[in-house]
């Protein structure tokens, strides 16, 4: 089925927010499982989209351990003598981020891969957010895939030269991340220089008028899934809701 | 003897059709200069990629001193083969051209002197004393071209794969440059040229390797 990129804005938004709210692993859970759904619903390619994302699991289980190690309220599951080493509450905690960094990584995918970025300009500027605005959210999104890239680019010129990353200790990988980071900001700093002015020799905001050769159209179907997804995600927030 | 050998290997990008390479069957000693040359599209840089292991060959096999390729991490090649991307930019990934130049040494554990020494030497050689505190994507598409030259070859590799050396740089660099790798071949490395610089390849190139259709056509020299 093809969706407006205005709906898929809409239910990426409430999917997100929800992420947000819900601080138990059974929630948060069930809400990844309907991120997975919707991947699969609009056929996208999972098995592309784990491979990719797979990379960022160091930095989940990361992200888990720190919340078990560090959060000792609640009931002790494992204990070194009388101290708790690891408690329900923690790992709780540590289940839930993973699980919420998990989502909204993968509803973002569900945007980028998706979406044209040109259907998505159109879109926002449809629903009178200005251009400039719409022109960069779609620039940013272009934009990922290519700085992924370039990271890739830049661990495999690491590698060629003789530096077996896998070997390095951590204490000097992170140093040596840290060196790579500032090349990767400037030199996407400078593509966006180069970005801005070869959009401004092209005529870039010249009147201040736009006009656009094609206009999307929200269908019904749009509209039903947009409302029931505002509708269930306040429910789900807040269930007292209509009383 | 042969250095690289590539046994009947074959490379399609995906959802493409038509195959980059198609059942390549070459070796590549290690003795004096080789030159690929062929038409744009014919599969140079993506023999050369396949050549070093940043790209996998869908079939067929490529062995590095007679172990296949797969045996060796990307850094054991790296140690071995110095590969300059024919979009130098995309091999850049230090604050300042010296650092730049003298990173694979340093990461290598040589003498912080014998490192600068050597940084020295190639900002010298390839006259970019003046910017040795420049940031490389700041440059200009042939000095770009020759930072990257010279950070591959400051890590005295065995192997080198010059992929589109002479782009952007005027007669006297091509020059400097010719010289150099004579030099360096001298001193027993060997060394494999991309270009579609005739007289370039003509003047330095010992045997040239004709590529068309994702296959070697004709080997001479």
């Amino acid at each position: 089925m093809k969706l407006d990129p205005r709906t898929k804005l809409v239910i990426i938004i409430c999917i997100t927010t929800l992420a947000l709210i819900y601080n138990t692993p059974g929630r948060l859970l069930l809400l990844f499982a309907l991120t997975i759904i919707l991947i699969l619903f609009f056929r996208i390619n999972l098995a592309g989209i784990w491979s990719s994302l797979k990379k960022l699991l160091p930095l989940l289980l990361t992200l888990f351990l720190v919340q078990v190690i560090f959060l000792r309220s609640g009931t002790a599951l494992v204990s070194v003598g009388s101290a708790p080493l690891i408690t329900a509450n923690g790992l709780a905690a540590g289940t839930s981020v993973m699980l919420r960094l998990g989502i909204v990584c993968f509803v973002a995918v569900l945007l980028t891969s998706s979406t044209n970025s040109r259907d998505f300009v159109l879109g926002l500027a449809q629903w009178k957010i200005p251009y400039e605005i719409a022109f960069m959210v779609s620039v940013t999104i272009r934009f990922l895939p290519v700085l992924r890239e370039e990271m890739s680019n830049i661990i495999t010129a690491v590698q060629l030269r003789g530096v077996e990353l896998k070997k390095v200790p951590w204490r000097e990988k992170i140093k040596l991340y840290c060196s790579l980071f500032f090349p990767l900001v400037y030199g996407t700093i400078l593509k966006a220089q180069r970005l801005s002015l070869a959009m401004e020799a092209r005529c870039f905001r010249i009147y201040p008028q736009r006009t656009y050769l094609r206009r999307l159209r929200l269908t019904c179907i749009d509209y039903v899934l947009m409302v029931v997804s505002v509708i269930a995600t306040l429910i789900f927030i807040n269930p007292d809701i209509w009383r | 003897m042969a250095f690289i050998e590539l046994k009947q290997v074959s490379f399609f990008y995906p959802g493409k059709k038509e195959p980059v390479l198609n059942s390549v069957s070459h070796s590549f000693g290690k003795d004096g200069i080789t030159a690929v040359v062929g038409p744009n599209g014919s599969g140079k840089t993506t023999l050369t990629k396949i050549m070093v292991g940043i790209v996998q060959p869908n079939s067929g096999e490529v062995f590095l001193d007679s172990l296949p390729l797969k045996k060796y991490s990307l850094a054991e090649i790296g140690r071995r083969i110095g590969y300059v991307f024919q979009n130098t930019s995309h091999q850049f990934f230090c604050a300042t051209v010296a650092e730049e130049i003298g990173f694979g040494l340093k990461h290598l554990g040589k003498e912080s002197e014998a490192v600068e020494e050597k940084v020295e030497f190639y900002l010298e050689y390839f006259e970019l004393t003046a910017y040795r505190n420049v940031f490389p994507l700041r440059l200009s598409y042939g000095e770009k071209q020759r930072v990257a030259i010279a950070a591959v070859l400051a890590n005295s590799p065995d192997y080198c794969i010059l992929d589109e050396p002479t782009v952007g740089l005027d007669v006297y660099r091509k020059r400097l440059l010719e010289n150099h790798l004579k030099k360096i071949v001298r001193l027993g490395s060997g060394l494999l040229i991309v270009s579609h610089d005739y007289n370039f390849v003509k003047r330095i190139a010992d045997r040239v390797v004709r590529m068309e259709n994702g296959q070697v056509q004709e080997g001479s020299g």
